[in-house]
């Protein structure tokens, strides 16, 4: 396999060719911020959390940008971190913050990426849409969806067309409104359950734990 | 879906080849032709395309030009342009929905009224307006509203 040498916050990283640097990054103890990278599904670089600095101050997301000879990333910098906290600060703003009564608590990326940036969610309060609940989408006999929770990542959409080859769980609407539906009798879920290992936040929760 | 409709949607699917690039063009030309597009449609149209429900349901669901319900006999819309919420169109909106017992975008079940609201219909003159099908109603109050439906309690 060709090896290609760059450098990722000053240390001087080998990686093969073909990786993306987010995976370099991560396979080397480099923390980046990602929500919907998953290492088993194609790169579809929504959540753009991700973001890291090529070179002369050019933001580029790490999950789709292949590693390149004498590659220059800086995973943090002044700019990065704005952009970044900005686009965590309008997920949440958008996200139920009762942390302490989610099943994924402890185990949620989002946890992780304020925690990381040093966000809280006491302070990020005020910053709250004031929107009604959504209801739950309790159609599945397997597991619950709450779409206040749900960051759209997509993870669980891509996962049931390639872990099934046939998907039953699509987005509907658009914008804010914006949510996964599941399709049941129309489709073949074979409750695999592997949607709701994969959310990286408690959307997707298995009826069995509330 | 009764047979002649099925029968109009074939014809339809038969100008195109089942390539999922057709979907759109497939969708506005059977909402054209039905007004919306029903979930018989949709299941005929996937199965055309050799896509899943899910799929085209997603589709047309963001797309704020498709339909999934029947529009009613009487459609009602509420301007809340900025000079119809500056005079007060969300108290409008809000008396109106409470009249119809209908929420903005839907449909009443015996398929009588619908109520949506826009951006702006150009009558700002008349702000805070509602248009009942193709008559604008200008100057509204929430009692104004209640007069235009007066069968309605
Ligand atoms: S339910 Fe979870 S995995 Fe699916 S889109 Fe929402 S956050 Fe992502
Ligand atoms: S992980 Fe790269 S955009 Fe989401």
């Amino acid at each position: 396999m060709e090896k290609i040498a760059l450098t990722i916050d000053g240390l001087n990283i080998v990686a093969d060719k073909g990786m993306t640097v987010l995976e370099t990054a991560l396979r080397n103890g480099i923390y980046i911020p990602h929500l919907c990278y998953h290492p088993d599904l194609k790169p579809s670089g929504v959540c753009r959390l991700c973001l890291v600095e090529v070179g002369d101050e050019q933001l580029v997301t790490s999950c789709r940008m292949k590693v390149e000879q004498g590659m220059v990333i800086k995973t943090k910098s002044p700019e990065v971190d704005k952009v970044r906290r900005a686009i965590v600060e309008l997920l949440i703003a958008d996200h139920h913050t009762d942390c302490r009564n989610c099943p994924s608590s402890g185990q949620c990326e989002l946890q992780r990426i304020m925690a990381s940036l040093h966000i809280s969610v006491k302070r990020m309060r005020p910053l709250k849409w004031a929107r009604e609940e959504l209801p739950r989408d309790t159609s599945n006999p397997f597991f619950d969806y709450d779409p206040n929770k749900c960051v759209l990542c997509g993870i669980c959409v891509q996962t049931c067309e390639v872990v099934q080859g046939t998907s039953s769980l699509y987005f509907v609407g658009r914008g804010y409104g914006t949510k996964v539906a599941f399709f049941a009798n129309k489709s073949r879920c074979e409750s695999c359950r592997q949607c709701v290992a994969r959310c990286p936040v408690g959307a997707l929760i298995p009826k069995t734990v509330r | 879906m009764e047979k002649r409709e099925e029968r109009l949607l074939r014809e339809i699917l038969s100008f195109y080849k089942g390539q999922q690039g057709e979907l759109i063009p497939i969708l506005l030309q059977v909402q054209a032709n039905f007004g919306y597009l029903s979930e018989k449609a949709r299941k005929l149209i996937a199965r055309f395309l050799s896509i899943t429900e899910g799929q085209v349901y997603s589709i047309a669901s963001f797309y704020s030009q498709f339909r999934l319900v029947p529009l009613g006999k009487k459609r009602v819309t509420i301007c809340r342009g900025t000079a119809c919420h500056i005079r007060g169109a969300p108290r409008i909106l809000e008396a109106t929905e409470k009249v119809l017992g209908l929420k903005e975008g839907e449909t009443s079940s015996d398929l009588e009224y619908t109520l949506e609201t826009v951006a702006c219909f150009g009558c700002c003159a008349l702000a805070p307006c509602i248009r009942i099908n193709k008559n604008v109603h200008g100057e509204m109050t929430p009692e104004k509203v209640k007069e235009l439906f007066p069968h309605l309690k």
